[in-house]
């Protein structure tokens, strides 16, 4: 699909020619200077789409919610489809009173690092848990995913080695590239073939680092070409498995188990702010990983310890989907409806092949009166354009849940596919 | 304010990452890279086909590194800001005009530019010395008009200058990696760590029948 060729609004067209690229440097010699210039023109991209980005929820994040529109100021209850919580487990009566007995128990936070005084018994058995449950040695806390990637690739990589990065990694991995001083080199998108042009000939320590699944296009690493590469060129792999941990899989574990290559990668990360709908992140291999970890993640180290409260309502969400797989049955259900059902009606998602969907608008000054007509009729979902995917990629993001019923689903094809063709996005 | 007008037929650039190491061995002191990527920067081949201006019609070549604009007094925002380190033309009167009014370094001779349009792209092929140094291909996305606001940044020995350029015209742009470069071994493009630029743009765009508007340059130092 192209743009149309006029736009109906030059304003509209005039603050997507920006992005955050553009208010990098200043004038003059104070750091003040950069504030004015970007705050003109985020209000006129606020009243113009970007209000649709941190609207607050007032209620937990089931597959209904109550919005506030940041335009009207007026509280919508739509059906959602933003929120990660890809098995609905966060709001499930047995984890609030793990986490309610929880506060009760430690009161609200850890109070400390947890190479100090903020760990406590509930944390090693959340880490025991997740080693179990991914059938490995041992598992490290951390407070976030970010922090999880920020401080596992600083620990592993120095200046002098190389860190091979896929293009659309994740914030984390690129700051955690960053962060070790290591040389960086990005391979094309989900391409052995170009990792292999990249890597072949480079000396010394390799980290190859890969997602699972990747967070705005919804499709599925490459993970057997690229081990065969990272391997037969002697560097390490690194998956994060945010978006695949507790979906993909015979027993959940991820991508990696997936494709039957769980033994061949050297360090899996996930997080639990998306499955199990907490916050989160972790890093899962041998012992020694772990004790080494422990000492040289200074993310983990120099940060308060994730929430006992949370810790327990994790554990109680992790037990949920190890001991409930019907859910992960129900996920790739509901994914199979939804495909089929936009694949009939023109509606266009990508190379998506798992729960994340984009719905490709393709127009990046379009994309945001899709979103607000998506959501003036009854579906919470988020804009996605650039510089977060390329030009003319522009796209309103699904996040699919094993809770949502196929009436609801259906109605968000109904509104979807509605607006789209309004707008002369379908593509059929 | 006076304006130095450029009437072009045909004006394309193609964007693609090389090392940052690269770009800062060519930018001046005080400019830095925008990094597409950590460790990445941008690289721009840009084609000029001008039918009229002071120095009459003649082709251009440019290449440039991309820098983050600066945010002026003014309140006017750049789409984009960039470096240009070498140009070439096929004309000793442009070549000299672009050198004394806009400091611009150039090849020192005339080189050969030639465009090839077919059903979607545009092919730019300069030769220099009689010898193959570069060739882009663009492809084409959707048109609409345009008006776009550049920050040019030039450095010679008599000092460091900015200026705005305002492209007018019919645009096309996309992220579509439909395009091609190919750069030669040739003096020309010494600058440039061949084996590690991409071949392929991230980004192409293409003006047509337009006007680019040289706005009178400004001292860095005052900028």
């Amino acid at each position: 699909m192209k743009e149309a060729a006029e736009e109906s609004s030059p304003r509209r067209a005039a603050f997507t020619e920006y992005d955050y690229s553009n208010f990098y440097y200043a004038a003059g010699e104070d750091p003040i200077n950069l504030l004015r210039p970007f705050n003109e023109w985020y209000r006129e991209a606020k009243q113009h789409g970007y209000y649709l980005y941190s609207e607050p929820l007032a209620g937990a994040p089931t597959t209904r919610v109550r919005v506030r529109n940041n335009k009207t100021g007026e509280w919508r209850d739509l059906i959602n489809l933003a929120s990660y919580n890809y098995l609905g487990i966060s709001y499930r009566p047995e984890v609030k009173a793990a986490a309610a007995a929880a506060l009760e128990r430690y009161g609200l936070g850890a109070s400390g690092s947890p190479i100090l005084s903020g760990t406590f018994d509930v944390h090693e058995e959340l880490a025991e848990a997740v080693a179990r449950f991914k059938d490995k040695e041992a598992a490290i806390l951390f407070p976030t995913g970010y922090s999880a990637n920020v401080g596992l690739i600083p620990a592993l990589m120095r200046a002098g080695d190389t860190i091979f990065l896929d293009q659309y990694s994740h914030a984390s991995i690129v700051d955690g590239a960053i962060m070790a001083k290591s040389r960086t080199v990005f391979f094309r998108h989900n391409n052995p073939l170009d990792l292999e042009r990249k890597i072949s000939g480079v000396k010394g320590k390799k980290l190859v680092v890969v997602e699972g699944v990747y967070s705005m296009d919804g499709d599925i690493c490459a993970l057997p070409d690229i081990v065969e590469v990272a391997k037969r060129h002697g560097a390490r792999i690194l998956i994060d498995e945010a978006h695949s941990t507790f979906l993909f899989g015979p027993n959940g574990r991820g991508v990696a188990e997936h494709f039957g290559l769980d033994k061949e990668i050297d360090f899996h990360l996930g997080t639990f702010s998306k499955s199990l709908g907490g916050q989160g992140g972790f890093v899962c291999g041998s012992r020694d990983l772990v004790d080494y970890l422990n000492a040289f993640g200074r993310s983990r180290f120099f940060s308060c310890n994730l929430s006992p409260v949370l810790a327990a309502g994790l554990l109680a969400g992790l037990r949920i989907a190890e001991g409930e797989p019907q859910l992960r049955a129900k996920l790739w259900s509901n994914v199979a409806y939804l495909r089929r059902r936009f694949a009939e009606e023109g509606v266009d998602i990508g190379n998506s092949s798992s729960q994340v969907m984009p719905v490709m608008v393709n127009n990046d000054a379009r994309v945001f009166a899709v979103a607000e007509k998506v959501q003036d009729r009854g579906l919470f979902l988020n804009p996605v354009t650039y510089p977060a995917v390329p030009k003319h990629k522009s796209r309103l993001r699904i996040s699919v849940s094993a809770a949502h019923s196929e009436e609801e689903l259906e109605a968000a094809v109904q509104v979807i596919a509605g607006v789209l063709g309004d707008e002369g996005c379908l593509c059929r | 304010m006076p304006l130095s007008r450029y009437r072009f037929r045909w004006g394309l650039s193609g964007f693609f990452e090389f090392p940052t190491e690269n770009a800062r061995r060519i930018l001046p002191r005080g400019l830095e890279p925008l990094e597409l990527h950590h460790g990445s920067s941008v690289f721009s081949l840009t084609a000029f086909d001008f039918v009229d201006s002071e120095v009459g019609p003649y082709s251009e070549v440019v290449f440039g590194v991309i820098v983050p604009p600066l945010l002026g007094e003014e309140g006017r925002l750049a789409k984009s800001a960039f470096y240009p380190w070498q140009l070439a033309t096929t004309t000793r009167a442009a070549r000299e005009h672009a050198m004394n009014r806009w400091h611009l370094p150039h090849w020192p001779e005339n080189v050969g530019i030639e465009f090839t349009r077919d059903a979607r792209s545009l092919v730019v092929r300069v030769k220099a010395e009689g010898s193959p140094t570069a060739e882009l291909t663009i492809t084409e996305h959707s048109w609409q008009p345009a008006s776009h606001l550049y920050q040019c940044f030039m450095q010679d020995d008599s000092g460091a200058y900015l200026t705005h350029i305002t492209m007018e015209g019919e645009y096309s742009e996309h992220e579509e990696e439909s395009g091609r470069m190919r750069l030669y071994d040739h003096p020309f493009n010494k600058d440039i760590l061949l084996s590690e630029v991409y071949e392929t743009p991230f980004r192409e765009v293409w003006y047509r029948d337009g006007v680019q508007s040289f706005e009178p340059l400004v001292s860095r130092s005052a900028a």
